[in-house]
């Protein structure tokens, strides 16, 4: 079951989470200004909200976590010369 | 192992030059070339699907859709996804088409793309749209649209919509 956490001392405010959730997983508490999950459920894992978080308050857990290519050093030489 | 690595190796080096060639091609062919894009992603699905079981049930499209990927050994997946107040997994608009949010996890698009840092949602993404706009035509024999609602880090949400 996939986990998701927002540091209340690191989170700002700013919501951005809210802003980028496709979904709308958050919520924001005009109390404490601060975001909160809301909907858990509705979290495809997507991390969007943890990257663009500016001070990294978001945590996901057990999450399916893709694996993106990796740097190939000889290919990439190749490359350059067409980017 | 070494052959598992080497068409991984293929696959990556592939998928990589193609988000170059599309990253290319967008500054000069503008709109065409997601056309071009989406048309080759539509020619695909078509031939993909040509044999594949015919039926107007979306859920069962759409599972048809994966074993054809499946059987082409195309890693793509994806999974239907309801959000938590939606009552039905298929939904339908004000014009009368059906509707559904697919959740897209591993899709070597994105992994490429995000490998040289070419923006998401392009010309490349489109592909997908002209392959499930393919498949779909073939399988349910309706025009189906594959609308990116959200492109993210690790998962991307798309809208699937068919006529009728």
């Amino acid at each position: 079951m996939l986990e998701m956490t927002i540091n209340d001392k690191a989170c700002r405010g700013c919501q951005l989470c809210l802003d980028v959730c496709p979904t709308q997983c958050f919520s924001f508490d005009v109390n404490t200004s601060k975001a909160r999950v809301a909907i858990l459920e509705n979290c495809i894992g997507c991390l969007s909200c943890a990257f663009i978080c500016p001070s990294g308050a978001i945590s996901h857990k057990h999450h399916h976590e893709v694996k993106n290519f990796y740097r190939n050093i000889e290919f990439s030489l190749r490359m350059e010369r067409f980017l | 192992m070494e052959e598992i690595l080497k068409k991984r190796r293929t696959l990556q080096e592939t998928m990589n030059f193609m988000a170059a060639l599309s990253a290319g091609i967008e500054p000069i062919l503008g709109r065409g070339a997601s056309s071009m894009t989406m048309s080759a992603g539509r020619n695909l699905g078509r031939k993909f699907s040509a044999a594949a079981r015919r039926t107007d049930d979306l859920l069962e499209a759409v599972e048809e859709v994966r074993n054809i990927l499946l059987a082409n050994s195309c890693l793509w997946g994806f999974e239907p996804f309801k959000p938590k107040d939606q009552e039905e997994l298929i939904t339908r608009n004000g014009k009368g088409q059906r509707q559904m949010l697919l959740v897209f996890r591993d899709c070597m698009i994105r992994q490429s793309l995000l490998r040289f840092g070419h923006p998401q949602q392009g010309s490349l993404c489109n592909m997908m749209y002209g392959f499930f706009a393919g498949a779909l035509e073939t399988i349910m024999g309706k025009k189906a649209t594959l609308e990116i609602r959200h492109a993210g880090e690790n998962a991307c949400l798309k809208m699937l919509t068919v006529e009728g």
